[in-house]
Formats: structure tokens, C-alpha cells, sequence
């Protein structure tokens, strides 16, 4: 199923920190550290836990249609690194 | 005197791509000032 | 749609707080390297009390640092390290330690075992005893390897082997590959800077041209396992940069902590033109993190200055200003290291004698010490063993 419509959440173990560009995701397992580059992502990674899909939380910042392949690909990044894990209804 | 290496024109075009992304990562251990 | 910029360039503006530290918690050390960036041996007797370390981490976990590195000198030597790192890591503030080894008995490895928040960092310089022990002391080769034991036998995995690339072990970076797979450790080449002692063996020990761009190629062939703390970004130059930010974090996302409280740009520069404040100042390491001068410096756009018309400017952002200053070269010019040279022939203009040495050195007096496993008095370690750790500090 594609990444948009999957539902998903922050992944234990990870800290986000505000910044005035974006955000810095921790994940204090990998070690990693997430460059959020962009405050519209930002707040749809806050509403992921609470959203039906990634879609439903993209639509729910105001991410119009031309930005969303954009934002697919970077959910998909924050899948890959595991700083955000797949979430079962 | 040591001759710099050139990307190739794939390896620019794939970093000129991966920095679209609204996501960029590197380690905790990737910042020089902590040893 | 929003334009991302490059992370770089946001860095280079500097944030709100630290992503991550280094923090040396004492100057105390039972080791004498002979290549220490902190000059450590001795206590300082202004050093922080436990109390002030622990208004340092709470400051840390409102600022949301995510880790801290904390190292010293020695800094399992401090009687309070241990409920320090507890206090760090319960007050959500990671920690990765720095040792030499010696404290790493079966017990502490079992307990460290159990924190998902530490991480431990083992220093070694040689993979042979001999190469090793010419710069860290007799037997202290031996201490490393049986800590890096307890810490497998414990189950920790991932733990740090951490190694200063020097011109007599890049030979074998092979073998330290190997020991660290042996072990279940992690892998860690780092820069060695002319800084604290390191003025002093520069000459001697730091690499030559053909033996950096060896390992150049080494790094980038096994990059993806092993870690460098980015100390490598003046690299980049040759062409493909190694993994990290790939610029110079002092005062932008990283800085010091010293032993008594002292904020320097960064643990390679302890010398008075890189320091920032004190945290025992009004307005704690926050207000020194976000409005020294010095640090809003660091984050004013830089200018190339006598590197901004070389082409690979751009990748290697001038090199290390702790190497630049530490051999006497102007901050706005090549890196001594420069790959293509053009540090060396700055280098030739600097007079003998002209470089600068930091006023901070906490060097023993007396010559290598040897490593017994368990010291035959406490005052062996620690020179102020039985000093009140309570006592307030010297104005």
C-alpha cells in the first residue's frame, strides 16, 4: 500500500525538537538525527498518530496537491530511517 | 599536489535530487567539534 | 511549495541550542598521553560540584540537547560520575562517555548494560601494544583491550573503539577495523588536532600528505560502518565527502563544557580566544550558548578570506580553525592540513616558537605513568584524593 495511505506514528525512542525552519528528530536507538526542513512537515508528523493515513494528516496542514509527492517522499525517508513506524488499526 | 576527484554528471544529478527532499539525515556522530 | 535549503546552510546560522556536546568533567587523569587536547592530569580545584553539574543537565534537558559527550581527562575518575550519567540519561539527555578503560570492570559493564541511554567510547591509538603504549602509556593498551572484553561479555554491542589517526597507525587501520569487529564495537577515526599536548607531537605524529589521502580512500570504502565525528571535513576537497555535516559545529550546533565550567567553541580549542563564558554566570550555559559574542560570531556568514578563491572552498569551508590557530596560521587562510598543500607553504612563513599555547594545562609533572590494574593507593589516580568535594569553590 503506498506510504500516503497508510497510517503511521512517531517511533519510541525518538525526541522532536522545534526549530524555527523545521525540526531535529532524534532517535535515540539509531542514533540518527532527522533535518526537518520544512514547518508544513513538521506539523503533519504531529498529526500522524492521530490521522487515518499520511494523506489524511496532509490534508489536515493544508499540503495542497502539487506538494504531495514531495511529501510522500519524505515519509518515506523518515520510514526508511525508522524514525516513524507503521501503525495498525 | 593532489588532483580533486569530479562527480559524474549521475552523481550530481542524484545529489541535486536527494537535496529536494524536505528530509535530510546524518549521524549524531556526524557534527565535528565533539570527539 | 516550500525550497529547501540545504541542512548546511542552516547550520552554519547557528541554533537555539546544541545538538550535541562535549562536555570533560574533570581534568584528572591516570593516564599522560602524550597527544592530550585537555592537557589533563591534575584536578582542577575549581572544578563543578555535583550540584552544578546537575543545574548544567537540567539546563541541557530544557534546551533538548539530545546527547552529551562527556570526557575529561579521565572521567570515571570523578566519585560522582556514575550518578551524573544516571541523572543525565533519567533527565532525557543521552550519554556517550570517553575512557581510557580502567573503570570498566565486569560490574560497571553489567550496570551499563542496562541503559539504553549511554553509549561508551574505549580510546585507543595503536592496534599493537607497541604502537599504542608510545602514546598512551605502558599497559594501557591492555586496559583498553580488557574493558572492550567486559563490555562484550556484558552484551553491549555498538559500543565505540575510537582511534586518533596518527602517522604511525594509519598503517593499520585494518586491524583496529578488526579488533573492533572482534569485540562487537563500533569503529571511530578521528582527527588528531596540534591542540593541549598535541602542540607538542604534532610535528611528529600527524600525518603525512600520502598517508591522509590513504585514508581518505580507507574511509571511503568503509564509510558507511565507520563513525569520524566529522573531524574529516577538510577532506572533502579531494573530491567526495565523507559522511556528516561536513563543517567545522563549533558554537553552530556543538560547543565545550569544561571541568570548572568554562564554554569554549569547541573541545580543540581550550585557549581564552575561543572561549565563550562560564555556566556559574548569570544566565547559565543558555544565555552564553545564544548571545556570547563570540558565538554569534561563528555564526555571522563566514568569508573564504585567502581560501575563497580555491575551487574547493565551497567543500572543505577552509578546514579546522583549532588546527589553523594551534600551528600559528591566520583563521582565514588554508588548514595546515590542506590537500593540496597550500597549508604547508603558510606553514613555512610561521616563526619558530610563534605559535600560540593555550594558559589551561593541568599536565602532570612527572613522565609516563604505568597502568596497574587496580592502583596501590587512591592518591596514585587522584592527587587530591580526600579533598572535601563539598568545599565551596575558590573565588
Amino acid at each position: 500500500m503506498p506510504v500516503l495511505e497508510r497510517a503511521w506514528e512517531l517511533a519510541p525512542g525518538v525526541a522532536v525538537r522545534p526549530e524555527p525552519f523545521g525540526a531535529l528528530l532524534y532517535h535515540f536507538g539509531t542514533r540518527r538525527l532527522s533535518f526537518v526542513k520544512d514547518t508544513q512537515l513538521l506539523a503533519v508528523v504531529e498529526h500522524l498518530a492521530d490521522s487515518p493515513s499520511a494523506r489524511a494528516a496532509c490534508e489536515a496542514v493544508g499540503v495542497d496537491a502539487t506538494s504531495m509527492p514531495s511529501f510522500e517522499r519524505a515519509i518515506a525517508r523518515l520510514a526508511e530511517t525508522q524514525m516513524i513506524r507503521e501503525r495498525h488499526r | 599536489m593532489t588532483e580533486p576527484i569530479d562527480l559524474s554528471d549521475t552523481e550530481q544529478e542524484e545529489s541535486l535530487v536527494v537535496s529536494d527532499l524536505l528530509v535530510e539525515d546524518v549521524s549524531i556522530d556526524g557534527m565535528c567539534g565533539v570527539y | 511549495m516550500t525550497t529547501a535549503t540545504r541542512l548546511v546552510d542552516h547550520f552554519e546560522r547557528g541554533l537555539d541550542a546544541p545538538i550535541c556536546l562535549t562536555w570533560e568533567l574533570t581534568y584528572a587523569c591516570n593516564l599522560a598521553c602524550r597527544h592530550c587536547l585537555s592537557s589533563s592530569g591534575r584536578r582542577d580545584p575549581g572544578e563543578l560540584h555535583t550540584r552544578e553539574a546537575m543545574a548544567v543537565i537540567d539546563e541541557l534537558e530544557r534546551m533538548q540537547v539530545f546527547y552529551v559527550n562527556i570526557g575529561g581527562g579521565e572521567p570515571t575518575i570523578r566519585p560522582d560520575f556514575w550518578e551524573l550519567l544516571d541523572y543525565a540519561t533519567e533527565h532525557h539527555v543521552g550519554v556517550k562517555f570517553s575512557t581510557n578503560g580502567s573503570r570498566i570492570t565486569r560490574e560497571i559493564a553489567s550496570r551499563l548494560s542496562t541503559n539504553d541511554y549511554v553509549d561508551v567510547q574505549i580510546s585507543l591509538d595503536g592496534a599493537t601494544p607497541v604502537v599504542n603504549d608510545a602514546v598512551r602509556g605502558d599497559g594501557s593498551y591492555a586496559t583498553a583491550i580488557q574493558a572492550m572484553e567486559h563490555l562484550a561479555e556484558a552484551g553491549i554491542r555498538g559500543f565505540k573503539l575510537s582511534v586518533v589517526c596518527t602517522s604511525d597507525n594509519i598503517r593499520q587501520l585494518d586491524e583496529f577495523d578488526s579488533i573492533a569487529t572482534r569485540y562487537g564495537a563500533q569503529l571511530r577515526l578521528t582527527r588528531l588536532r596540534p591542540s593541549g599536548r598535541g602542540a607538542d607531537v604534532w610535528e611528529e605524529l600527524h600525518p603525512s600528505a600520502e598517508q591522509q589521502r590513504q585514508l581518505y580512500h580507507w574511509l571511503l570504502e568503509h564509510g558507511d560502518r565507520v563513525l569520524t565525528g566529522d573531524s574529516f571535513f577538510h577532506l572533502a576537497a579531494y573530491g567526495e565527502a565523507l559522511p556528516g555535516l561536513n563543517l567545522c559545529g563549533a558554537g553552530r550546533v556543538v560547543c565545550l563544557i569544561d571541568p570548572v565550567g568554562d564554554v569554549y567553541a569547541c573541545p580543540f580549542a581550550i585557549h581564552d580566544a575561543f572561549r565563550a563564558g562560564n555556566v556559574r554566570e548569570d544566565g547559565g550555559f543558555a544565555r552564553i550558548w545564544r548571545d556570547s559574542e563570540l558565538f554569534r560570531s561563528y555564526r555571522e556568514p563566514q568569508s573564504g578570506g585567502a581560501c575563497a578563491s580555491c575551487g574547493a572552498y565551497d567543500k572543505c569551508r577552509g578546514g579546522c580553525m583549532a588546527a589553523k590557530f594551534f600551528t600559528g596560521l591566520p583563521l582565514d587562510g588554508p588548514d595546515p592540513e590542506c590537500v593540496f598543500g597550500h597549508g604547508e607553504r603558510a606553514l613555512a612563513a610561521v616563526e619558530s616558537g610563534a605559535a600560540p599555547r593555550s594558559s589551561v594545562d593541568h599536565s602532570r609533572r612527572s613522565v609516563a605513568v604505568a597502568i596497574r590494574k587496580s592502583p596501590a593507593r587512591l592518591c596514585d589516580e587522584n592527587p587530591l584524593v580526600g579533598v572535601d568535594a563539598g568545599a565551596p569553590a575558590q573565588p
